[in-house]
C-alpha cells in the first residue's frame, strides 16, 4: 500500500506545481502585429525565392536595394534616401502614397530601355582554308550603354523606383538646361495626369553615381520588387 | 483722336507712342492673368515628393481580444517565422559561389554574401551569326540562371562547334578528331550546363567587353583564383 502512496505523492506534488506556475502575460497587439508582418514578409521572400525570376529586395531599414535570384545576393547598393512621389494636377494629390510596402512588384522594366543592339554577321561561303576575319574592338559596356540623367524601373501595377544618378546630367547652357527641365516637367505631368494607373507611386531611390549607373547596365528584364517596410 | 497719344521727337520726326485701347489692354491683361494661371497649374501639375514613412504604412491586421487566443497566435506566428527564416537559409547558397554581371563584364567570387574577389571578365556579343547558303543562325547570348560547377579541367582542349567553322568560312569537318583544339580555352576550364563554360583567352585586351560566343573569360590570374576556390558543385548565378 505504501508502495502507492510515495509515487502519488510525488505526482501530485509536481502537478501542482505546474499548476501553480504564472502563465505568460498575453502577447501585446503591437507584438501580434509585428509577428504577422514578419511572416506575411517572409512568406513573400519565399515566393520570390522559389520563382525563376531575378528580384530586388529594397529593405527601407538597412537602406539597401539588393538584386537576388533563388535566396542568393547578386548586387547590393546602398540607399541614401528614399522619396515617396504622388501625382498630382493642379495641386490636387490623385492617389495616396500607400499599399507599395511589403507587397510583389512583377515585371520592372528600365525606362528608358536599355535596349541591346545585335549585330548580325554573314558568314563567308566555306573553304578548305577559310577565311581572315577581322577582330572588331566592341564598345565597353559605359560606352554601349550610357546612363541617362533620370531612368525609372517600372511595375506592373503602378510602381515606379526612379533614380537620378548625381552628376549625369551633361546639358550646359541655359537653353539645354532648360529643354532639358522642361521635358521633364512634360513627362512628369503627362504620367500625372494620364488614366492609366502608370507611376501611380514614385519612390525616388537616392544612390550613389556608381551604384546608379551599375544598377542601370546590370538589371535583368523582367525583375520583381518587394519593399520590405520598417520592421519596429 | 490724339488725346492718348504721346509725341516723341526724333532728329526732325516723331514717333508716336499710343497706350493700348481699353478692349486691347484688357485682352492684354487677361492673356497675363492666363499665362500666370497656366505657370502655377504647371507648378503644380506632376510629382510631389515626401520623404519615406519611418514607420510601416501598412494596416494593422485584425487581431484576437482575448488573451488565450493571442498566445496562441503568437506561439504559432514564432514558430511559423522561425520555419520560413530557416527555408530562406536553406535555399540560399552558402560558402563559395560564383556572380556573373554579363553586361558590365564582372565576374565576382562570392563566399557567404560577400565578395571575396572582383575580376574583369568577358561575356556574350549578342551577335547573330547567319550561315551562307542555309537558313542556319546562331545568337551569341550568355544565359541568365543559376547553373553548377559540373566539371574543373586543366589544359582544356576545346571541341570547336559548328558556328566555330563557320565563323571563319571554314567547312564543317566530318571527322570529330578535326574539332579538337587546344590552348584556345586557356590553362583551366569550369564546365557548366549546356556547354558553356568559364576559361581563360588569348585575347586578354578585349577582357572587360562583351566578345564571346556565351562563355565566361577570364584572364590568367583570376582564372586561376576561381580555379583555387570553386569547388565543383558550386554554384554561378548569371544576371
Amino acid at each position: 500500500m505504501r508502495g502507492f502512496w510515495v509515487p502519488a505523492a510525488v505526482l501530485m506534488a509536481v502537478a501542482s506545481l505546474f499548476a501553480a506556475a504564472p502563465q505568460a502575460p498575453a502577447p501585446t497587439q503591437g507584438e501580434l502585429a509585428r509577428l504577422t508582418l514578419q511572416n506575411d514578409l517572409l512568406q513573400k521572400q519565399m515566393t520570390l525565392a522559389k520563382a525563376k525570376e531575378f528580384y530586388l529586395l529594397l529593405d527601407t531599414q538597412s537602406q539597401t536595394l539588393t538584386l537576388m535570384f533563388h535566396a542568393a545576393l547578386l548586387q547590393q547598393y546602398h540607399v541614401d534616401g528614399l522619396e515617396v512621389g504622388v501625382p498630382r494636377v493642379v495641386f490636387r494629390t490623385r492617389s495616396d502614397a500607400s499599399g507599395w510596402e511589403g507587397r510583389i512588384w512583377e515585371k520592372g522594366a528600365l525606362d528608358p530601355a536599355r535596349a541591346l543592339d545585335r549585330v548580325e554577321m554573314q558568314a563567308p561561303p566555306p573553304t578548305k582554308e577559310g577565311t581572315e576575319i577581322e577582330v572588331q574592338v566592341p564598345q565597353t559596356p559605359e560606352e554601349k550603354y550610357p546612363v541617362p540623367a533620370r531612368y525609372h524601373i517600372r511595375f506592373d501595377g503602378g510602381l515606379s523606383l526612379e533614380v537620378r544618378p548625381p552628376g549625369t546630367d551633361a546639358k550646359h547652357g541655359f537653353w539645354s538646361k532648360l529643354a532639358a527641365g522642361v521635358s521633364t516637367w512634360w513627362a512628369d505631368a503627362k504620367a500625372a495626369s494620364g488614366r492609366t494607373s502608370e507611376d501611380a507611386v514614385r519612390l525616388h531611390v537616392v544612390m550613389s553615381k556608381k551604384d546608379a549607373e551599375s544598377l542601370y547596365r546590370a538589371l535583368p528584364p523582367d525583375t520583381k520588387l518587394l519593399v520590405l517596410p520598417p520592421r519596429s | 483722336m490724339m488725346d492718348d497719344a504721346v509725341s516723341t521727337p526724333h532728329r526732325g520726326f516723331s514717333v508716336v507712342v499710343r497706350p493700348p485701347r481699353p478692349r486691347i489692354r484688357f485682352g492684354l491683361i487677361f492673356l497675363l492673368v492666363l499665362a500666370v494661371a497656366g505657370v502655377i497649374a504647371a507648378k503644380g501639375t506632376g510629382y510631389e515628393y515626401g520623404p519615406a514613412p519611418r514607420v510601416s504604412s501598412l494596416p494593422a491586421p485584425e487581431l484576437p481580444k482575448d488573451a488565450g487566443t493571442a498566445r496562441k497566435l503568437q506561439s504559432k506566428l514564432a514558430t511559423q517565422n522561425q520555419k520560413l527564416e530557416a527555408a530562406l537559409n536553406k535555399l540560399s547558397p552558402t560558402g563559395t559561389y560564383v556572380v556573373v554581371d554579363q553586361t558590365q563584364n564582372r565576374l565576382y567570387i562570392m563566399n557567404d554574401d560577400k565578395i571575396v574577389r572582383t575580376a574583369v571578365c568577358s561575356a556574350g556579343s549578342g551577335m547573330i551569326l547567319k550561315a551562307a547558303g542555309s537558313s542556319k543562325k546562331w545568337v551569341f547570348d550568355t544565359p541568365r540562371g543559376v547553373f553548377k560547377v559540373r566539371n574543373k579541367i586543366s589544359n582544356p582542349i576545346w571541341k570547336k562547334p559548328d558556328w566555330a567553322f563557320v565563323e571563319e568560312g571554314k567547312t564543317i569537318p566530318t571527322n570529330p578528331e578535326d574539332r579538337f583544339e587546344s590552348g584556345t580555352l586557356g590553362k583551366y576550364a569550369l564546365y557548366l550546363e549546356d556547354g558553356y563554360m568559364i576559361h581563360g583567352t588569348l585575347y586578354t585586351r578585349l577582357l572587360g567587353r562583351s566578345v564571346t560566343h556565351g562563355c565566361i573569360r577570364l584572364g590568367p590570374e583570376d582564372l586561376q583564383a576561381v580555379w583555387d576556390a570553386v569547388p565543383i558543385g558550386s554554384s554561378v548565378f548569371i544576371f
